[in-house]
């Protein structure tokens, strides 16, 4: 299992934002949906070992991030997307995506060839020279991403990854989740629920800090009923297990 | 009306920070009133409150830059009375503060000298904010503090800078010097209403 | 996004990191930094600063080494601290202004290290500003003294001060990321650096520690200094101490807060504050040597103590005035002040054969006064003024009437009344002191107090006295004729015999 997570919590003055969450995760694709407060980005957060848990255990490939020298460990291996992707506007995208990859401590020779590869995967090949500051809010979003997987990380964690792109690219994003997912663990939070039902084996709901939906795309929509509100199954299966999470 | 209006004000404050502002205006104020009881010779004397006052023109510059962007400009038509407003009482309150902050103590140049060297420093601000983006905008009155301590001190080593546009070399009551630091504030003060901050794709400046 | 057009890349082997790999990653950060530094677009802004204010008062000053060093490293860091200092905090707040401080933290380099690599960057701009501002300034006066060879020292306190400067304004964007930080902090740090030496008094105070003082505080850039005796490097030395530990410490903290390096990090914090503060303590022993120049006896070496070898520059009349070679450029103007008189006294019974220039010797009085006296006073030695035109506040007219009133004055003292400088029991008699007066040809200026003061009947005659009416009259002949008298009256002169109505 790449992530083991125990009764995990995060407080945050007053406020509980993980109330207790426990999962683990092999390789493969894992949603993580819930509506907006739902503590979805404070689990990644913590998962990018950005900030510690309050209490509870959680061991990412293998290694507990308490400690210095595992932490960095982890980090090496590790791709992070958060939600709010800040970026520096004089940079190109090669070395926005570069900068990171020496960031993660990746093999200084191999940073070349891994950042091209990145950025020919985020089909952002064309625009490899470009500011950043020339580039439009989806683009900015790609160029997240292929920082993220820049160092072919064997965790990776992506926190509302498609925002901002358009169809077809959201379209061949899901396809490069599923090839990634063949070697690592992707973690996908997100709240587009189609994005969940064709690219991830796995999904976790939560809401108001607790995991309180865990199994298949397919099991979610199970749950769906005639009553539930919806578009698609998937939705309507979401918006049952909502429901009774808070009934 | 007027309570949306007071409503309006306070929420243009709070974006701008304008309360950490007013401290730190008073920050310098309280600065240069401990600075005032130490014994200075005549160089610091006259070149002491110039830098707390490029310190008020600095800080007043930095508060033009907004944090929303596009948004706010494509709103109605009370969003330039509101940059002006704040460019001109915080202009006021930085005079009043330090004026108030040399009362008593052997303040060279008195409240004249105050309000022009505020003045114009303030106007120099607000035209690199709109040039440059507000968290750039200190750039230039301090970089003009530079050139104004060393005119300042070719006051006793000529030749002595006597350009209208080094004011704070010039006396208190100095038309040229006065002139000058007018016109560059309401440069400042037209183009900051106008315009506004400057704001960049992707936020502030370089690096 | 294709998954099947780029192949994926084998998985790189993160656990093959050697240290060439590690050098490599740390070059190619430290690279792409000095691409994107804010300092790089603020240097024309420094090189502005520098050019209005230091690059003109320097090169406005005569063609002297010691001048042009010293004063240089007094304006350079005040001229380069706002854009310096400025640049590196915006550098420094960068993660908090564009948000991506979670982002950088879930990466593998250390904080500390990646900081580090951008405080270097900023701080590589920085110096070759402030190098290229010091290259300028030493090539063009390179092009016009007469002697000797540059000062490092000066311009080595000046290079050391932009690192410290650098890692202030980084550390404090670091920690504070908001939008006042970086104009506050800039303010503060001029203000630490210009009025850091106002509290300074004599020649053993804490605060000459000040990277901008060159020399002794109180004597600053003066041409007497360093010129007969080499530049003293005990100032100097503790100087680049202090910015140096100062540097050290303040890069030091930024580490405390990484976890796993918070001890190394705490220690060279300790180690850099110890450097600074033995380096304060050091400058604190400081005394005014009579060479102007600071000795701060745990770093001086006795070596620089021996005089700087010179060949000297003189002149061609009739008693040669003789100058160190740094002087050369004044040796004309000194010349024509005194050439009438030289040639009325050349010959005479007591005359030097030659004058040479002595070093001036300096000795601190209490608070931050200074005298300035000659060595060895003797009729054949003197000392130019210790402001000579070109520095501030100083024309010819004014380096002429200096330049009258002591060698000038000194000459017909000791050739009219006798004793070879050293002074005489007898006071002058009026027929003395008319030809006296005669001889320097110069009358006192409104502007000048301290000409003045010597009409007061003991060494020029009072103004409008019988004395100084003879003495006009005496003044007006040619120099040959005044010679030729004093070939045949002087030593009646000086036995007495002489009236002033026998005065010619």
């Amino acid at each position: 299992m790449n992530v083991e997570i125990s009764d995990l919590t995060r407080r945050f003055g007053r406020h509980q934002a993980v109330a207790g969450v426990s999962l683990q995760a092999g390789p493969g694709v894992f949603g993580l949906l819930g509506p907006n407060g739902a503590g979805k980005t404070t689990l990644l957060r913590m998962m990018a070992t950005v900030i510690p848990p309050t209490t509870g255990h959680l061991r990412l490939l293998g290694r507990d991030p308490g400690a210095y020298g595992p932490r960095r460990e982890v980090r090496r291996r590790l791709g992070y997307l958060p939600q709010n992707l800040g970026y520096y506007p004089g940079f190109t995208v090669a070395e926005f995506v570069e900068y990171f990859a020496l960031l993660k401590e990746m093999p200084a020779a191999r940073v070349p060839a891994a950042v091209a590869t990145a950025v020919e995967r985020v089909d952002l090949g064309s625009r490899a020279k470009a500011k950043l500051r020339t580039l439009s809010g989806g683009m900015l979003r790609r160029v997240g991403i292929a920082q993220a997987i820049v160092n072919e990380p064997e965790l990776l964690l992506l926190d509302e990854p498609t925002a901002g792109l358009d169809p077809e690219q959201r379209v061949n994003f899901r396809v490069l989740l599923r090839d990634l997912g063949q070697r690592a663990t992707v973690i996908v939070s997100t709240h587009l629920v189609e994005d969940v039902g064709t690219a991830c084996s796995q999904v976790a709901l939560m809401d108001q800090g607790r995991i309180v939906f865990y199994g298949t795309p397919a099991e979610l929509t199970a749950r769906g009923t005639e009553q539930s509100t919806g578009d698609a199954p998937l939705e309507r299966g979401y918006t049952a297990v909502l429901a009774a999470a808070r009934a | 009306m007027t309570a949306v209006a007071v409503r309006l004000v306070c929420l243009h404050a709070a974006s701008r920070r304008l309360p950490a502002a007013v401290a730190l205006l008073a920050l310098c104020a309280a600065g240069l009133r401990g600075t005032l009881y130490g014994h200075w010779d005549d160089y610091g004397a006259l070149q002491l409150p110039l830098i707390f006052e490029a310190a008020c023109a600095a800080i007043i510059a930095v508060t033009a830059g907004s944090p929303f962007g596009e948004p706010e400009r494509a709103t109605g038509r009370w969003l330039p009375y509101l940059r002006l407003g704040t460019a001109v009482t915080l202009t006021g309150l930085a005079s009043g503060a330090l004026a108030a902050a040399g009362t008593g103590m052997p303040l060279a140049g008195g409240f004249p000298d105050i309000l022009r060297n505020v003045a114009g420093l303030t106007g120099i601000g607000l035209l690199c904010a709109t040039v440059l983006g507000g968290p750039l905008a200190w750039t230039g009155p301090l970089a003009y503090l530079v050139l104004a301590v060393y005119g300042l001190y070719t006051d006793w080593h000529p030749p002595a800078l006597s350009t209208p546009w080094i004011w704070p070399a010039r006396p208190p009551h100095d038309v040229g010097g006065a002139l000058c630091a007018a016109v560059v504030f309401a440069a400042g003060l037209a183009a900051i209403t106008l315009r506004g901050a400057r704001e960049r794709p992707g936020g502030d400046g370089p690096g | 996004m294709t998954a099947a057009s780029a192949p994926a890349a084998p998985r790189p082997a993160v656990a093959r990191r050697g240290a060439g790999s590690a050098v490599l990653g740390s070059g190619r950060l430290l690279r792409l930094e000095l691409r994107h530094n804010a300092m790089l677009w603020l240097l024309p802004v420094a090189f502005a600063l520098f050019w209005y204010n230091g690059y003109r008062e320097i090169m406005a000053l005569p063609p002297m080494w010691n001048l042009r060093a010293m004063t240089l490293q007094n304006r350079l860091l005040l001229d380069l601290v706002i854009p310096v200092t400025g640049a590196a905090a915006w550098m420094g707040s960068r993660e908090g202004r564009r948000g991506i401080t979670d982002l950088v933290a879930g990466t593998a380099r250390p904080r500390w290290s990646r900081q580090l690599a951008t405080w270097a960057a900023t701080t590589a701009w920085a110096e070759v500003g402030c190098l290229a501002c010091v290259a300028v300034v030493y090539v063009m006066t390179a092009r016009q003294v007469s002697w000797g060879g540059p000062l490092w020292w000066p311009a080595a306190v000046s290079a050391a001060g932009v690192p410290a400067l650098t890692a202030i304004g980084f550390a404090a964007g670091a920690w504070f990321p908001g939008r006042f930080v970086t104009p506050l902090v800039t303010v503060v740090v001029f203000f630490g650096l210009a009025f850091g030496t106002q509290a300074a008094s004599g020649d053993h105070s804490y605060w000459q520690i000040s990277p901008l003082t060159a020399g002794a505080f109180d004597i600053g850039a003066a041409p007497g200094v360093a010129s007969f005796y080499p530049y003293l490097p005990d100032l100097s030395i503790a100087q680049l101490m202090f910015t140096a530990g100062l540097t050290i410490a303040v890069l030091g903290a930024l580490g405390i807060s990484v976890a796993r390096m918070r001890w190394l990090a705490a220690l060279i914090t300790v180690a850099g504050l110890a450097a600074a503060g033995t380096a304060v303590a050091l400058a604190g022993t400081g005394r005014l040597d009579p060479h102007g120049m600071i000795v701060i006896p745990a770093l001086h070496d006795a070596a620089s103590d021996q005089p700087v070898r010179y060949t000297p520059a003189c002149g061609h009349t009739p008693i040669p005035i003789c100058v160190h070679p740094a002087y050369a450029t004044f040796l004309p103007a000194v010349t024509s002040v005194v050439g009438p008189e030289l040639t009325e006294l050349a010959g005479l019974p007591g005359a030097p054969a030659r004058i040479s220039q002595v070093a001036e010797v300096y000795r601190q009085e209490p608070a931050n006064g200074i005298t300035i006296l000659a060595g060895v006073r003797s009729g054949s030695t003197f000392i130019l003024p210790d402001r000579v035109p070109g520095q501030p506040g100083v024309n010819s007219a004014q380096f002429a009437s200096q330049v009258g009133l002591t060698l000038g004055l000194g000459l017909a003292r000791d050739v009219i009344l006798g004793g070879n400088g050293q002074a005489t029991a007898q006071s002058p008699s009026q027929a003395e002191l008319a030809v006296i007066a005669g001889s320097v040809g110069f009358t006192p200026r409104a502007d000048d107090p301290a000409a003045q003061s010597l009409f007061d009947g003991r060494l020029l005659p009072v103004p409008g006295s019988p004395a100084a009416l003879a003495g006009r009259r005496f003044a007006a002949l040619p120099a040959a004729a005044k010679h030729a008298w004093l070939m045949q009256h002087l030593a009646a002169l000086q036995a007495g015999r002489i009236s002033l109505a026998q005065l010619p």
